[in-house]
């Protein structure tokens, strides 16, 4: 929901953003209402570059019970990614997306190096042997970022005052949805985002001991 | 020759042929309609499972690519290949992929349908990546995919979308699928047994397994039909075809139309050689029925004509011919009865012939109608007695046979003239004769014709008498003495022999009467009684009374009376050659 500002109130803002930063939380839901969890929303500055500090230590991303864990990780571009296996089995962890091609053959156990994620976009991962295994990883350019959980909210803090680009991703959404938005001193704006879901398209795991049949 | 109708044969075979010929008219019409019935049933059911056969192929064999396309989906090498910039090695790759699965086509397509690199023959129409697509995102099952037909270069082929993922990630979309084509369509009837035609969206034949002037009246069936459902008879080079459409679906759009066909003519080939036989067989138990019925009817009519000819001859009087038609049932009952019948009939005939001989014709007639066993009544009755003057004279002058044939030759003349006046001659006795007038049959005018009968002797003699002369011979004289009296009459004699005659005191009176007429001065040859006279009325009114005389064996005197004829000469003559006779 935009709002009108008006130019006094701006440079008001402005000169709160100096002493303390805003806040903006993200209700996300589907187009019947109901809360979506794993929807990544990012804020980023329109007007100025913001400054990226990717964390020293590789972000995790596990592999256990034959699936990914978190099954959608965001991160600020540079960031390193480790995939340790925790899994009996073996895994071969890969990407084909264009953002970061990787290939990661059967292993177990922590693979021989983190993966470095250095180009802002989407990854979609995969297990090559195992085709219902599947997560993602948002490469931002921003530092601005949050997930929403169960509740289909998340909260993006620390933002500084100003004009912003708002983008919301999802598994299910086929385009990234982008808003702008202004953020002024230390206040809490809400944004309420409608998203049309696409067909989920995550494999189903094979149940056990089933024969095959014609469909 | 009769009319073929009025003979007992024609009528027969009159009756028998229509009724047989109609019967197996029947048959044969009722047949040929349940064997035309039953071939479009059976065709009708055919095509319906020619239908869900080529259905059911269609499913398998889609199956068959869609888990080849899904191996190959997903496929680490592909994967990459697919999200690569490659294009000539994805493409090459395809290739490999369309011998593996012994498919026709395989294509990668991108997230929204443009074609990335393909293997086999043409491109996809422009519609179907799209139409394809959305199916399978409409697609909610674990595993989506889509089917349905679609053109490739202009062919028609049977596809098979499935994406290519890379975790949740669709990454490319794989269209897999196989032509229907005419080795298809020959597949299939190999299957089947039906014939099958490809129309394409537009209604032009595709491909199938009829040559190519077969197909454009099977389109032109098409066009006609409003729905597919129902059979349609399409003619197919001058013989009759039944036809069934099926539309061939790639989601709600119609890509095509199958149709299955199949010759009626063909079906129906077999019924029609039995409805051959049939005919044969009808037109052979025609000529057997005719031939047996005439054989029949001839077996009856021969005999029923023999027969018939036997009656006529029996008819005719021959009674002597015997018939035999050599069979032991009613016909042979009948010829044997017939025989019985006519045996009798001689029988009666031998008997009545020597009745007649022995018996005079009135006495048999009364025999043969009432039986021998007439019995004694008392009756009037007029009798004559006629005795030929001379005979000894002539006998001692004759020999035995001149003699005989003489007499008979007198006795002749003499019951000619009896007879022709409804006398009956009671006997014969030598050269005299006994006759009867009322007797056995009554007759109200008997003295009349007694005395015309004599009056006719007499003329008769004469006539005798002049063949006599002419033969130089001696002529003969009678006497005739008529008496009526009460009789009795009946049969007189043993059990074996009997005699219809008359006794009594009347007959004796009569021979007297006879005997009066040698007396010379009675000048007469007949003489009548007065009871006679009397009973004769008219007939006597020219009598002469000659007196009153006494009769040997009667009390009361007679009185009796001469009946003059026109011939006093004849009786002037005998009288004179008798005098010796009568002196004596």
């Amino acid at each position: 929901m935009n709002r009108y500002i008006s130019a006094p109130l701006l440079v008001l803002a402005l000169l709160r953003a100096a002493v303390s930063a805003g806040e903006i939380r993200v209700e996300v839901r589907d187009s019947q209402g109901t809360p979506v969890a794993d929807a990544v929303a990012s804020l980023t500055p329109l007007d100025a570059v913001p400054p990226l500090r990717p964390p020293a230590e590789p972000v995790t991303v596990v592999q256990e019970g034959e699936e990914f864990r978190p099954r959608v990780t965001v991160v600020v571009a540079g960031t390193r990614v480790n995939f340790p296996n925790r899994d009996a089995v073996q895994h071969h962890v890969f990407s084909v997306s264009r953002t970061k091609k990787f290939d990661l053959p059967l292993y177990r156990g922590e693979p021989r190096e983190p993966v470095l994620f250095d180009q802002p976009g989407v990854v979609s991962l995969g297990c090559n042997i195992h085709d219902w295994m599947s997560a993602y990883i948002i490469v931002l350019a921003t530092p601005h970022f949050t997930r929403t959980g169960e509740t289909g909210i998340g909260v993006i803090t620390g933002l500084p005052p100003g004009r912003h680009r708002l983008e919301v991703w999802h598994p299910r959404v086929k385009a990234t949805l982008a808003r702008d938005v202004t953020v002024e001193g230390a206040g809490s704006a809400t944004q309420v985002i409608a998203l049309t879901l696409g067909v989920d398209r995550r494999v189903r795991r094979a149940p056990e001991a089933t024969g095959g049949s014609y469909k | 020759m009769r009319p073929p109708l009025r003979t007992f044969r024609g009528q027969l075979l009159a009756v028998f042929v229509p009724v047989l010929a109609l019967a197996q008219g029947v048959t044969w019409y009722f047949v040929e309609r349940f064997n035309e019935r039953e071939a479009r049933h059976q065709i009708e059911v055919s095509l319906q499972q020619a239908a869900q056969t080529f259905r059911r192929v269609v499913a398998d064999r889609n199956a068959h690519l869609r888990t080849g396309a899904r191996s190959a989906a997903r496929d680490h090498q592909i994967r990459q290949l697919v999200t690569g910039d490659d294009p000539a090695t994805l493409a090459s790759a395809l290739q490999s992929l369309r011998g593996t699965t012994d498919s026709s086509v395989v294509v990668i397509l991108d997230p929204a349908g443009g074609v990335v690199a393909s293997a086999g023959r043409g491109g996809p129409e422009p519609a179907l990546a799209p139409r394809l697509i959305a199916l399978a995102e409409a697609d909610d099952s674990p595993r989506p995919s889509a089917a349905g037909y679609g053109y490739f270069g202009g062919v028609l082929h049977s596809v098979v979308l499935v994406p290519v993922q890379a975790g949740s990630e669709v990454i490319a979309w794989l269209l897999i699928g196989f032509r229907i084509d005419r080795d298809f369509a020959s597949d299939l009837k190999r299957l089947t047994g039906s014939d099958l035609v490809f129309l394409g969206a537009d209604g032009a034949a595709l491909a199938g397994t009829l040559g190519e002037s077969a197909q454009a009246p099977v389109a032109a069936a098409l066009r006609s039909a409003r729905a597919h459902a129902g059979l349609r008879e399409v003619t197919i080079d001058g013989g009759a075809w039944l036809a069934a459409f099926r539309p061939l679906f790639t989601g709600k759009e119609q890509a095509a139309t199958l149709a299955l066909v199949y010759s009626l003519d063909e079906k129906l080939a077999p019924s029609r050689v039995a409805g051959r036989y049939l005919a044969l067989v009808t037109v052979g138990a025609l000529i057997a029925g005719a031939a047996i019925a005439l054989a029949f009817a001839r077996s009856l009519a021969r005999p029923i004509e023999r027969l018939a000819e036997h009656t006529e001859r029996i008819g005719a009087g021959d009674y002597g011919a015997r018939v035999t038609v050599g069979r032991e049932d009613e016909l042979g009952r009948l010829a044997s009865a017939m025989n019985t019948m006519a045996a009798g009939l001689a029988e009666r005939d031998r008997v009545r012939d020597l009745l007649d001989k022995n018996v005079s014709p009135e006495v048999a007639a009364r025999l043969l109608r009432d039986g021998a066993a007439l019995g004694g009544e008392e009756r009037e009755v007029t009798i004559l007695f006629a005795d030929l003057r001379g005979f000894t004279t002539l006998s001692e002058s004759l020999g035995p046979p001149e003699l005989l044939a003489l007499l008979n030759r007198y006795l002749d003349r003499m019951s000619g003239a009896i007879e022709a006046h409804g006398g009956v001659i009671d006997k014969f006795i030598g050269d005299a004769i006994m006759a009867l007038f009322g007797a056995p049959v009554a007759q109200g005018d008997a003295p009349s014709r007694a005395i015309a009968a004599a009056r006719a002797m007499e003329t008769a003699l004469a006539e005798l008498n002049s063949e006599l002369a002419a033969e130089g011979r001696p002529p003969l004289a009678i006497g005739v003495g008529i008496n009526t009296a009460r009789v009795v009459a009946g049969n007189i004699g043993s059990h074996r022999r009997l005699n219809y005659s008359v006794i009594g005191d009347g007959v004796n009176v009569a021979a007297r009467l006879q005997a009066l007429t040698r007396v010379p001065d009675h000048r007469t040859n007949i003489i009548l009684s007065a009871a006679t006279r009397a009973a004769a009325g008219a007939a006597a009114s020219t009598s002469r009374p000659l007196g009153t005389v006494a009769v040997k064996g009667r009390r009361e005197p007679v009185e009796i009376y001469a009946v003059d004829t026109g011939d006093p000469a004849s009786h002037g003559t005998s009288s004179r050659s008798e005098a010796p006779f009568f002196s004596s």
